[in-house]
């Protein structure tokens, strides 16, 4: 078991909505996927590489036949799966700190949520419903989201020069191999071992 | 329902966990055992079959009670979940995943109810798609980028760092040639492997503070 895998950890979670709630949820994450100003917050956290939420009707789990037997819920379930740089208690307390309103008109509606703010009361609401990851990958370990980001401008920045570099002098390529510097310079963090957090 | 997000794709599966009182140990224990010997580097299953970004498995062993005055709700089965971020449409994904890891597939799946085996790849296809939850909200970073390209960006982004490094100062004539030759030869190099350049995986011991 291990939550962890290079820079990256695994969070999943589930919580209870009454089925009546459930709806409001899907009209809010709708809404989350409609408009991109309401996404720009994680947008510029930048430490979420993928994550996902599931809203899972009560009548919804995959039933296979096969001697399984039906499930029989009171609830449905929103499963809530991350996949974020930094530790834990980094990714909880962000999260509390900035984007406290999201989290509230998401979560409001899973039973005993009991707000995203204060952080400590919010973080005992988190670990209860917290499950641990049995097996996790990534291609690549090394790198945050942030490096992913930065990596693909530095080779965007590359290929368009190189495209250039055979066709020019060397002084205009000098030039133009300054521009490319001046581009790329804030993208050039080395990718390694993740830091130990303090 | 919003399963991507650009060209990435956002699957969730969860497969039912056999549930068979005379086995043991007990088929999610099995699983749980099969996946803790399984490699996280370059020889992971995901690496080495096409599209994966990042994925995992967990076993749910049942849903989580908060609570009163909220009622408590059991599972009468546990479930395997897979969740993937991965490339492409899910078809070629699903496809390149049976085609590539079958041994890998069977003996995780082959504790899961109705699981068919990978070797009958429109039989596999249908299990996995009949095991699919629509996700209801997708957060991609980046999400127009395969793995591929990821990977050879990273690898690019190291070595431009240090093509800069050593080329401060040089002299215009001797920048472009050299630099010439560097881009012929970075192109002429092969990715890093999936999973490749990450640290060896230690066992940690919760999911809390770590």
């Amino acid at each position: 078991m291990s939550n962890i895998n290079g820079k990256v950890y695994a969070m999943n979670a589930i919580t209870p909505m009454k089925p009546w709630k459930t709806w409001i949820v899907r009209v809010i994450l709708f809404l989350l996927g409609l408009l991109k100003s309401l996404r720009q917050t994680v947008i510029d956290l930048s430490f979420i590489e993928f994550a996902r939420w599931v809203v899972l009707p009560r009548g919804g789990f995959p039933f296979l036949g096969n001697g399984q037997k039906r499930e029989d819920l009171r609830y449905d379930y929103l499963l809530f799966f991350s996949n974020f740089n930094g530790t834990w208690n980094q990714y909880i307390d962000a999260f509390s700190a900035v984007l406290s309103k999201g989290l509230n008109l998401i979560w409001n509606w899973s039973e005993k949520f009991p707000g995203s703010v204060p952080v400590t009361i919010f973080k005992e609401y988190i670990a209860r419903v917290q499950f641990d990851t049995d097996y996790y990958y990534t291609a690549y370990p090394h790198a945050t989201a942030n490096d992913v980001k930065s990596a693909h401008i530095v080779q965007s920045s590359l290929d368009s020069l190189s495209l250039v570099a055979g066709q020019c002098s060397p002084e205009q390529f000098a030039d133009a191999y300054l521009q490319f510097v001046l581009q790329v310079q804030t993208h050039l963090g080395e990718t390694g071992d993740a830091p130990i957090a303090g | 329902m919003p399963n991507k997000n650009g060209s990435v794709y956002g699957l969730t599966i969860l497969s039912p966990i056999i549930e068979d009182k005379s086995a043991t140990p007990s088929h999610d224990l099995q699983i749980r055992n099969y996946l803790a010997h399984l490699s996280t580097r370059e020889e992971s299953p995901f690496a080495q079959a096409p599209g994966t970004h990042l994925a995992r498995l967990v076993v749910m062993d049942d849903v989580i009670y908060v609570g009163a005055p909220a009622c408590e709700d059991h599972l009468k089965s546990k479930y395997l979940i897979f969740e993937s971020n991965c490339d492409g449409d899910l078809d070629s994904y699903l496809s390149g995943l049976a085609e590539n890891i079958p041994d890998h597939l069977d003996a995780v799946w082959k504790h899961c109810v109705g699981y068919p085996g990978a070797v009958n790849r429109p039989a596999f296809i249908n299990y996995m798609k009949a095991c699919q939850l629509d996700t209801t909200f997708f957060f991609a970073a980046v999400n127009d980028k395969t793995v591929t390209e990821t990977l050879r960006a990273l690898q690019t982004q190291n070595a431009v760092a240090d093509f800069i490094a050593t080329h401060q100062g040089v002299d215009a004539v001797t920048l472009q040639r050299e630099f010439i030759e560097f881009v012929a030869h970075l192109k002429a190099m092969p990715p890093p492997k999936p999973g490749s350049m990450g640290p060896h995986r230690d066992i940690k011991t919760g999911g809390r503070n770590e």
